[in-house]
């Protein structure tokens, strides 16, 4: 099948905007402002705001430095320079091989690499992608992300390294207009979506590895998006997805006491504007949250059922479980010993099928009885209960099916 | 102002330069590096330095100066650039002074210079705010107080040593937490809080008493963060009682947290304290947790909520939900209890929903029997639920214990 790739498009852009304008169905569009990256037109203002010091270069990648006006000249999605050089070491991802060849790559194949060691001292215009090529590569990264011929965690895989490179590229350059914006929102969107998938299968060591990197990237990728809304603020204008990106910072402190950015929610919350905090995104965030701090999960989930956009269910499930584990605890610390609860019962509460919901019990250490009628049951007040340790199984969060796939 | 006044003024300020030094005078010293103090002194000195075209041939000009050159070259520049509002030039050659002067501080036996030390200090971190301000301004990236807090972290360096300078270090310390604050990266106190806490060379009670205070506050505002409330208490109730007591401003700041983490530890504040301090964003929170009032404390939380956000104590404030759950059902509980005394103890679920429903809040029968389960698996409340029946029983020892002073089990 990796013949396939030869029949691409020999036309670049025009195979990039083909290509992107099938992606719409991935989501429910319904259900979250974030729509498909590729489907958002360019930003009519075609004019860059270049600053000589870069908003983004708090969370600078590695060594990377930013100078005054330095604008990109590759027309390629990876320099030519580079390309043959890799061509030679056969240093080619499966995307990049032109007719699976190893050895041999093409300019509408190959992709530029993050590099770790770069410096601005050596970094020729040729090296650097301009705005444009930038946000072509981007879309045809993502649309990779369709592909069905390659396990999900190799995509992720490239895809991930070639981002990077892509925010490498981005910050050398200084750019902080709104179509950074536009491009930051997708590489979010990519590291939140493979945050769940990756989570999905936890219990593959490699995949473990991966999730944690992944989280790294995507909180350093928020935190840049969060510097480019405030450098591109006019007063109480609020950029279209800022305020769902903002929620997904808060779902992000929903483990036990985590600081994924370093930084104590209630801090951070001093400086979120007004119409952000106010935002539908935002309390629904902000109302999960609640929640989960006082454990009340019967809210909890109906309200993650009711209003949690794609993004969030990214975000959220992991801790789905988490919150199922307090609720059995909840039951079997205070339930009435004499009467057992009935299982249906609970995997309606608890949004879970039954026989999923039966199979978590026995996880957490709790057995499982039938009453005469062959009805399932939990007798509560069992001293062998026990957060699990390691992963859970996958199950299914009944109020949100639709986004698991 | 003439060329001869400028030449006057500039080599005046030299001469009180070494002067204090060789004099040794911390007072006169410290006031020459107080550029955010703006005293007419400085200001004028900066006219000066504007009309001067080349004020570094009036170091070079005596040994008295000229040894210091490494301080007094970028002081000068960054008084010039503060008189003229360039600020982002006058924080990058103050950085430039401060560096200078830690080297020579290093080199003084005694800690004669310390005030002076302070001033820098606190001025480094001020220039800095102001430098992002400016930074921001011009639509870049402001990373000055970062910069700042790298400095600052080298005073410190400096200070903690053996001989009498070390009791400087809290001060020091104290300006690092403003800055990590600010910046939101406050998981870098947590190096220093060790090396305070924890080395041998410094003793707590030789700290000045202020900089103890203003340490404590911000120490107990990190456990806040941490929800670790009896430590908050501690730390909090220390500044509240040894700050100074005519300051209204410092107490009503202080307060402004310490309030919150006594109400996660069941003590409620008088109403009086809250209207000497102008804290009556509290009122209606102490109303509901005494009332049971769902509905007070969702609206007292929205109604101030700006305020609440911006003091960062907005999310202990929503964690006292469950203890306005338990005053209602300890409500429920005591009028039962005087209707029919021996069945009090068995609270039916729908009461409680009928009770929620009078305060404006619709909640299903299954949420209540959540927030029952809750309030039972934290200890706010003993007995237990039945599904069956929808009831909760309640012990008959003690049903609704009290926190005294402890926080609510996680």
């Amino acid at each position: 099948m990796e013949g396939g790739y030869g029949n691409r498009g020999s036309s670049f852009s025009q195979s990039r905007r083909g290509r992107g304008r099938g992606r719409g169905q991935r989501f429910p569009s319904n259900q979250s402002k974030v729509s498909s990256f590729a489907e958002r037109g360019t930003p009519s203002s075609s004019s860059a705001n270049r600053a000589s010091a870069s908003v983004i270069s708090n969370t600078l990648e590695d060594d990377a430095q930013p100078s005054s006006n330095f604008v990109g000249t590759c027309p390629y999605m990876c320099p030519e320079r580079e390309r043959i050089q890799r061509e030679k070491l056969r240093d080619l991802a499966i995307f990049e091989r032109l007719h699976g060849n190893p050895g041999k790559s093409s300019p509408a194949l190959a992709v530029k690499k993050f590099c770790r060691t770069i410096s601005t001292k050596y970094v020729q215009a040729s090296d650097m992608r301009p705005i444009t090529v930038l946000e072509d590569t981007l879309n045809y990264l993502l649309s990779l992300l369709e592909s069905k011929e390659h396990l999900f965690e190799v995509v992720h895989d490239f895809v991930f390294d070639r981002t990077r490179s892509i925010r490498q590229d981005i910050t050398m350059q200084n750019i902080v207009n709104k179509k950074a914006i536009y491009m930051y929102e997708g590489m979010v969107k990519f590291h939140v979506v493979s945050h769940y998938k990756l989570w999905c299968s936890m219990s593959d060591p490699n995949t473990a590895s991966l999730h944690h990197l992944n989280m790294e990237q995507l909180t350093k990728t928020l935190a840049s998006l969060f510097n480019l809304y405030e450098a591109n603020q006019n007063s109480n204008h609020v950029h279209e997805n800022e305020a769902e990106f903002h929620s997904l910072y808060v779902l992000l402190h929903l483990g036990s006491y985590s600081q994924p950015m370093g930084e104590p929610l209630s801090l951070w919350f001093q400086r979120v504007s007004t119409p952000v905090l106010k935002s539908k995104e935002m309390c629904f965030a902000r109302r999960i949250l609640r929640s989960f701090r006082l454990g009340n999960y019967k809210d909890f989930f109906c309200t993650a059922a009711a209003q949690a956009s794609y993004l969030q269910f990214c975000i959220m499930m992991p801790y789905i479980n988490e919150v199922r584990v307090l609720a059995l605890s909840c039951i079997n610390f205070g339930g009435y010993k004499l009467h057992p609860y009935p299982l249906l019962d609970l995997s309606k509460l608890l949004f879970i099928k039954e026989s999923d919901l039966e199979s978590f019990c026995n996880h957490c250490g709790l057995e499982t009885g039938t009453d005469e009628s062959g009805n399932k049951l939990l007798p509560t007040k069992q001293t062998t209960f026990s957060h699990p340790k390691g992963g859970f199984q996958r199950y299914s969060f009944l109020g949100l099916q639709e986004y698991e796939r | 102002m003439s060329m001869g006044e400028a030449h006057r003024r500039i080599t005046e300020y030299l001469n009180r330069f070494s002067d204090a030094i060789s004099s040794q005078d911390g007072a006169t010293f410290k006031s020459l590096f107080a550029l955010s103090s703006n005293s007419p002194f400085l200001l004028s000195l900066g006219d000066a330095l504007n009309l001067f075209q080349d004020p570094n041939r009036l170091i070079k000009q005596s040994d008295n100066y000229s040894q210091f050159a490494d301080i007094l070259v970028p002081l000068f520049r960054s008084l010039l650039n503060y008189r003229q509002n360039n600020l982002l030039e006058a924080y990058n050659a103050f950085e430039k002074t401060a560096n200078a002067f830690i080297q020579e501080f290093r080199n003084w036996e005694s800690a004669w210079a310390l005030e002076a030390l302070y001033v820098i200090v606190y001025d480094i971190r001020v220039l800095a705010e102001k430098a992002d301000k400016e930074l921001a301004s011009n639509g870049k990236s402001p990373e000055k107080l970062k910069g700042a807090g790298s400095v600052l972290m080298k005073f410190f360096g400096t200070l903690a040593g053996k001989g009498s300078k070390r009791v400087g270090a809290l001060y020091v310390t104290c300006q690092l937490f403003k800055i990590y604050f600010k910046l939101g990266t406050v998981h870098l106190c947590r190096s220093v809080i060790r090396s305070i806490e924890t080395a041998r060379i410094f003793d707590f009670e030789e700290f000045p008493k202020r900089d103890k205070v203003t340490y404590m506050y911000y120490t107990g505002r990190l456990e806040v963060f941490n929800e670790n409330f009896p430590a908050a208490d501690y730390k909090l109730s220390y500044a509240l009682k040894h700050c100074n007591p005519q300051s209204e401003a410092n107490i009503r700041m202080i307060l402004k947290h310490l309030i919150p983490v006594k109400l996660s530890i069941g003590i409620l504040p008088k109403n009086s304290l809250l209207e000497k301090y102008n804290l009556l964003e509290y009122s209606k929170i102490v109303q509901a947790l005494r009332r049971g009032d769902l509905r007070l404390l969702r609206c007292a939380l929205q109604d101030h909520e700006d305020r609440f956000l911006r003091s960062g104590v907005y999310l202990v404030l929503e964690k006292l939900e469950l203890q306005v759950y338990q005053r209602l059902v300890k409500k429920i509980y005591i009028i039962q209890k005087q209707k029919d005394p021996g069945r009090a103890h068995q609270v039916k679920l729908e009461v409680i929903v009928k009770a929620l429903k009078w305060l404006e809040i619709d909640m299903d029968v299954d949420e209540v029997e959540c927030i029952v389960a809750i309030l039972i698996y934290k200890n706010l409340m003993k007995g237990y639920f039945a599904h069956k029946s929808k009831v909760v029983v309640l012990s008959k020892q003690d049903p609704f214990p009290k926190l005294n002073g402890k926080p609510v089990n996680s």
